[in-house]
């Protein structure tokens, strides 16, 4: 009789195996429970919004709803703040409130200009990252069920605030950060109009303007 | 090897830090004037010919056709993204891409087919100038290249370098011009045909397309070089 068939040797790697497999289910299920309040933020109301695109009420209803659900969600005035760069030291408070206006009505339209395109995507979280007290970065991926060959996208959410008070502040899409890229869209137009903060929250009206009256941002097509 | 790398990257930061010069805007755009005028120039070639030619491949040419060549073209980089893989000590990523190339060179019938991924091999894509960065070269300044697009000194420098790390460069036949062109043509429709929604809603969605793209590229190559891994200490001060 050789070691490998001995009963106890047999019954302990029995047991291990068993262990093994045992917490194989088991941490899935701990790494759920253990899911920051971030995260849950995002995952509970990232999804809603997408049921909302996804969904089969009428486009003006979609519409109501959507927006009450990002004014809810995001703080656009914090964002629009931060895409204006150093300009904002030098606007007036009305004008800086008046482009904090255009630059919502142009988020929307932004938006809705795509809505047509979300069908059934969802979303998952992946992990986050804590950077201080009120500040979190919570990774995701979107998947998206008509391209099955194509990787999940990777969506990273900017959480700030505490639980219970938490909104999103930037949105990092494969590592496109959203207010960067505004900031940067933003300044390189204000550099070729004498930084007239006024000029810009004109040209942002104007694009929502022209997608509420049913025409594309660019007034091109 | 990393030593080598390390002295290179510094001697072509040193002629890159020559060529700049002031920057008003602080993008690092010092020829951003030629770079726009070069940059319309661009837009013209892709609405009349580089536009058109994608929506009629993906009008013309069947989904499955179009995906066997897209395999196909990704396959063909994999030797040069290996090569990359190990100067940036990537070993893992390394065995991926091995295992990639070896998977879908076999089974995936010269690599048009993509079988590797189902066995859950990621893909993933690396060039030498990833590789310059991640031995610590800058980019230097945005450069805007005729038909060829964004292309900061650090890439220009990586996509030369490249060449000689693909063994295609090295297989001579009588038709050798050919096929590199070839290659070439198709790689730049399949990669506008996968973009056309995306490029559109970019320009849509942009005061200033010029520099929207501009900081979408560059943002896009950071991203590379990371490997995706989000830049959690640099993100901005909203």
């Amino acid at each position: 009789m050789t070691q490998a068939f001995h009963p106890a040797r047999l019954a302990g790697a029995i047991r291990l195996f068993a262990i093994a497999a045992l917490a194989a289910i088991a941490l899935p299920i701990a790494a759920a429970q253990a899911a920051s309040p971030a995260e849950d933020f995002v995952q509970t109301n990232v999804q809603k919004g997408l049921t909302i695109l996804n969904g089969n009420a009428p486009q003006a209803q979609k519409r109501e709803e959507f927006r009450s659900f990002l004014l809810r969600l995001t703080d656009l005035k914090r964002i629009a703040d931060y895409t204006l760069g150093p300009a904002k030291n030098s606007t007036s408070p009305a004008d800086l409130a008046a482009f904090e206006e255009a630059f919502r009505e142009y988020a929307f339209a932004v938006y809705e200009s795509e809505f047509e395109k979300y069908s059934g995507q969802t979303l998952k979280v992946t992990g986050s990252v804590q950077r201080k007290a009120d500040d979190f970065l919570v990774s995701t991926v979107l998947i998206d069920p008509n391209k099955t060959g194509q990787d999940p996208i990777q969506v990273d959410f900017r959480i700030l605030g505490t639980p219970g008070h938490f909104t999103v502040a930037d949105i990092i899409v494969l590592g496109l950060d959203l207010a960067i890229t505004e900031q940067d869209d933003f300044s390189a137009f204000l550099a070729q109009h004498n930084n007239n903060v006024k000029a810009l929250t004109a040209e942002l009206k104007q694009r929502a303007a022209r997608v509420q009256a049913g025409g594309d941002l660019t007034g091109k097509n | 090897m990393r030593g080598l790398g390390k002295f290179l990257a510094v001697g072509l930061g040193v002629l890159l830090a020559g060529c700049a010069t002031t920057d008003p805007s602080g993008q690092n755009d010092p020829f951003e004037k030629t770079n726009r005028a070069v940059f319309d120039f661009n837009q013209k070639v892709d609405k009349f010919v580089l536009q058109p030619t994608a929506s009629a491949y993906v009008a013309v040419v069947p989904d499955p056709a179009r995906e066997g060549v897209h395999n196909f073209i990704l396959n063909l980089d994999l030797p040069v993204t290996f090569v990359n893989d190990i100067l940036q000590g990537e070993m893992d990523r390394a065995s991926d891409t091995f295992g990639r190339f070896t998977i879908n060179s076999t089974l995936g019938l010269g690599g048009l087919f993509d079988p590797a991924s189902d066995f859950g091999i990621p893909a993933h894509t690396e060039d030498f100038g990833q590789t310059l960065a991640t031995w610590g070269a800058g980019e230097g300044p945005y450069i805007m290249l005729p038909f060829l697009g964004p292309d900061p000194p650090r890439d220009i420098a990586g996509q030369v370098v490249d060449i000689f790390f693909d063994p295609t460069t090295y297989i001579t036949l009588r038709e050798h011009f050919w096929w590199s062109a070839g290659r070439r043509v198709v790689s730049i429709i399949d990669v506008r045909s996968r973009n056309l929604d995306t490029l559109q809603n970019i320009e849509r969605g942009s005061v200033d397309y010029y520099a929207s793209v501009r900081s979408l590229y560059r943002q896009m190559r950071n991203n590379e070089i990371r490997n995706g891994r989000p830049d959690v200490k640099n993100l901005p001060d909203l």
